[in-house]
């Protein structure tokens, strides 16, 4: 319509216009739409697998390592329910009067056991090059969901808190994972490493008729945790690293444990890869799990909007615009992986079970032991 | 518990209401009143009628009333005799507690109490009048009698069970009664108990704690906003080894005295939360919610330790009962906009360790004392400048009959901050939370004592409690920060937090 038109050409084409115009924004709204709707559906596809995970239920999970074996007693053993009683380590009755049932008080040594666990975990794996980080409990719960959990899911797993958007975390994953939110990070700051201790919240909806005696299932616990950003090159290998960590963990205090490959039907939409540690807990005649290793490889960072900038092959133009990189190539997603260093109430019950002696008192694992203030022995004698 | 007292006077119900039009309820509903809520304490022995104990908020009453969940043991006849203390109490805590309104309702509760029972007391005769032969048209003429008294005594039953709810909530919001050395006013009231230390004089230009976490990496406040929201943070590297630190140090100086460590749930139900004194359901609350649950956050320790023996008679021997208890605290700050929030000064989670004693009424002022002696200590040993403050009638918090307050010096932000608070409750908190004690027999006791009936023992009293701050994380880390920060931005780590660190002395930011 540029130029000089006659009138009446003119009007044509301003009506061809307008008509165009409402047929687009209509088109466009639908656009919209189906992109929300696609975008919604896509979400949902799990992250890819490994090739060597075996495929199946919880029962085709394979042994990847066995360190020690099954003690025998020469005695009538307890759970950790019983012995928890007798020296004065929980309060689950006046929990439930308080806050509900699966919430409990630690006492006496019990406290100073679940003191030593934290310390000691942030202690050793700091040791390792891993920045210690005190995180929040209470996240937007994008943040929740940016990470693969699902706070609206029927029997979700997350407690909201109400006229909110925030959510209460069920791991420091989250808010670990959300730290470095919608960043461009340097290549050379690659791998960044966190051990993070946080109380973690679960609704354990759905749990009913699962394992829930004592300590085994609560709504509230302390937790170590490490989270990992790296190149995509990398994860296998630092996937590798972390549970060494936590095999070497376990083996230091002295349990016996099986490493297991997890199973396609078990592992979880963001994991590519994860490993379990499940522990020997003679009072409750089972293996428990106390640990778990993920690798989750670009699932969380292309929601949480995290990616990396390779460092250029040849020395950067000396007008670098920020953005551009043309010199260092494009940015990617990083890659992200999480493992548990030490789930503190699940160790106790292990601790507790593994280590009781025939009058009733616990062997305290040596290198807690410095944490205690060089307490070697919960003794029932000293109540 | 540090100072969140707001008073709002609690009920669902206006204060222009009647009660009579509340007839929908059905029979099964009906109670009897409790006589024991209207009596002195020492006879509260006998137990407390509970309506709904498992806080489920109960059956539709009349239109818009909201039951009550539970009963505090209020000693009405203890307030009708003290009528202008009361009052006084009320007026310098600035509390909006209607005390002309309870009153009222008792007076209208008294009357209707009696109007009921004679109205029983003539359905039994009309009853005892039955037995036995009668002419058929006069048993007719008792029947409908019978049966007219019978309705008029369920509509008065119901009016009377509305009357006791609004009673209850209405006297519940009279605030604690006052020590009398307690200064009377507001804040700039409040008396100088104790001064340690004295500002330090610097010989280089300060940081505050946020430029100086920011130079030594020690906090991120940006990233967690977008992940949470303002006044929310991530503690790194050392500053993690000192928050842990400071813990394990409090738990174990505070243990060693002959306190019972615990570690507690962060969830717990509303009504415990109420019954500690505090508000979970009013504007501007300091508290945290649960959705599509009863359940909230704790803003302090004080509340699921205090609920730890609820509803529970101890014996005396077993007092006092002294706690440490470690926990993470949630605080909406709701209302706080405006107030100091710089950097860790005002933030929504915290880590506290918090000291709580159950003791006999008699004792209270002596662990008062040991407790405010216990927070000096441990503040002088870190080296801190501060006052003790014995804070005044309006700026106690309902619960309070007394409250210390200890304010540290925090150079950076130029001002005396809160660092601790410890509050005798006396008898406030025991009377919502049902704890009381069964005092030890003077004689021997004899040889079948029955559970319950202590004869020899007397009757039951509820104990008093009190809670005192040991460490409050944030706020001792700016101290921390802020006073021992030297010129070339290093941190001198305080002595006894030292063998918490693995002998750390200094945060250096040359290890960076």
């Amino acid at each position: 319509m540029k130029g000089k038109l006659d009138p009446s050409v003119r009007q044509a084409l301003v009506e061809e216009g307008k008509n165009l115009k409402e047929g687009l924004i209509a088109l466009e709204e639908d656009l919209v739409q189906l992109t929300d709707k696609l975008q919604l559906e896509a979400q949902s596809i799990p992250n890819t697998t490994h090739p060597d995970v075996p495929v199946g239920g919880e029962e085709s999970s394979v042994l990847r390592k066995e360190v020690g074996s099954q003690r025998s007693f020469n005695f009538a053993i307890k759970d950790h329910l019983q012995l928890g009683k007798e020296l004065d380590l929980f309060d689950f009755d006046a929990a439930a009067e308080v806050s509900g049932s699966k919430f409990y008080y630690l006492k006496n040594e019990a406290v100073l056991l679940e003191m030593a666990l934290v310390n000691w975990a942030i202690s050793e794996v700091s040791k390792k090059g891993f920045t210690p980080l005190i995180t929040p409990e209470i996240v937007r719960s994008s943040v929740v969901e940016k990470c693969g959990f699902q706070p609206r899911a029927k029997n979700t797993q997350v407690y909201s808190i109400e006229d909110s958007d925030q959510c209460l975390i069920g791991t420091a994953e989250i808010p670990v994972g959300g730290i470095h939110m919608d960043s461009i990070l340097a290549e050379s700051a690659l791998p960044l490493k966190y051990v993070a201790y946080s109380h973690c919240f679960r609704t354990e909806a759905g749990a009913a008729g699962a394992a829930t005696r004592g300590l085994y299932r609560v709504h509230q616990f302390s937790k170590v945790e490490m989270f990992i950003f790296c190149r995509p090159e990398e994860s296998g290998k630092w996937h590798e690293e972390l549970i060494t960590i936590e095999e070497d963990l376990y083996a230091s205090l002295g349990l016996h444990f099986k490493t297991l490959d997890m199973a396609t039907g078990d592992l979880g939409a963001p994991a590519y890869r994860k490993f379990d540690i499940e522990a020997w807990m003679p009072g409750l005649e089972r293996y428990g799990e106390i640990s778990s290793a993920s690798n989750c490889t670009d699932y969380q960072s292309r929601r949480l909007g995290i990616r990396y900038r390779p460092s250029p092959s040849e020395p950067p133009s000396t007008s670098t615009k920020k953005g551009k990189g043309a010199a260092s190539g494009p940015t990617q997603f990083v890659h992200t992986l999480n493992a548990t260093a030490v789930a503190v109430p699940r160790l106790i019950v292990c601790i507790l079970e593994n280590f009781q002696q025939g009058d009733g008192s616990i062997v305290v694992p040596e290198p807690l032991r410095p944490y205690m203030g060089g307490l070697e022995l919960l003794s029932p004698k000293f109540k | 518990m540090l100072t969140c007292g707001r008073f709002i006077s609690s009920s669902a119900a206006t204060s222009t209401a009647s009660f009579f039009p509340f007839r929908t309820l059905t029979r099964s509903l009906v109670r009897r009143p409790a006589p024991h809520l209207l009596s002195s304490a020492s006879a509260a022995a006998a137990t407390a009628v509970e309506l709904d104990t498992n806080g489920d908020g109960s059956a539709g009453g009349g239109a818009g009333v909201v039951r009550p969940q539970w009963k505090a043991a209020i000693d009405f006849k203890w307030i009708r005799d003290n009528r202008d203390a009361v009052a006084d109490n009320i007026r310098t805590r600035n509390s909006t507690a209607n005390l002309d309104l309870v009153f009222e309702l008792y007076d209208q509760y008294l009357t209707l109490q009696k109007e009921v029972e004679r109205l029983r007391a003539e359905r039994n005769a009309v009853a005892n009048k039955m037995k036995g032969k009668l002419d058929p048209s006069v048993r007719q003429a008792l029947v409908e009698e019978g049966k007219n008294l019978k309705e008029g005594l369920i509509a008065l039953e119901e009016d009377l069970v509305q009357l006791t709810d609004k009673l209850q909530l209405e006297a519940q919001s009279i605030p604690n009664t006052t020590h009398p050395d307690v200064p009377v006013g507001g804040e700039e009231s409040s008396v100088l108990r104790k001064e340690v230390g004295s500002q330090r004089s610097f010989n280089f230009a300060i940081k505050d704690h946020l430029q100086l976490g920011k130079e030594l990496d020690l906090f991120d406040f940006d990233a967690a906003a977008e992940v949470s929201g303002s006044k929310f943070y991530y503690l790194k590297n050392e500053a993690v080894l000192l928050e842990m630190a400071l813990v394990n140090w409090a738990i174990s100086e505070v243990s060693k005295k002959g306190f019972t460590p615990l570690i507690t749930p962060e969830i717990v139900r509303s009504s415990v939360v109420e019954k500690c004194g505090f508000q979970p359901r009013a504007k501007n609350t300091q508290v945290y919610s649960i959705e599509d649950s009863d359940q909230c956050l704790i803003g302090t320790a004080e509340i699921p330790v205090g609920g730890i023996h609820m509803d529970s008679i101890l014996a005396e021997s077993a007092l006092p009962l002294k706690y440490v208890a470690y926990s993470h605290c949630f605080r909406t700050e709701a209302g706080a906009a405006g107030a100091a929030t710089r950097g860790l000064y005002r933030v929504h989670q915290f880590s506290k360790v918090e000291m709580f004693i159950f003791c006999r009424p008699e004792e209270s002022g002596k662990w008062h004392e040991e407790l405010i002696t216990i927070e000096e200590d441990l503040y002088a040993s870190l080296g801190l400048h501060f006052k003790t403050l014995d804070m005044a009638t309006g700026d106690l918090g309902a619960p309070a009959y007394r409250k210390f307050d200890i304010e540290a010096w925090m150079p950076g932000l130029e001002r005396y901050g809160e660092i601790s608070s410890a509050s005798n409750c006396t008898d406030y908190q025991s009377r919502r939370l049902g704890i009381r004690y069964r005092p030890s027999p003077s004689e021997p006791p004899s040889t079948s004592t029955k559970k319950g009936k202590g004869a020899a023992s007397g009757p039951t009293q509820f104990v008093h409690t009190l809670n005192a701050t040991a460490v409050a994380v944030p706020r001792l880390i700016v101290c921390i920060l802020e006073n021992f920060q030297q010129g070339d931005g290093s941190i001198v780590v305080p002595e006894p937090l030292r063998p918490y660190m693995g002998g750390l002395e200094l945060l250096s930011p040359k290890f960076k």
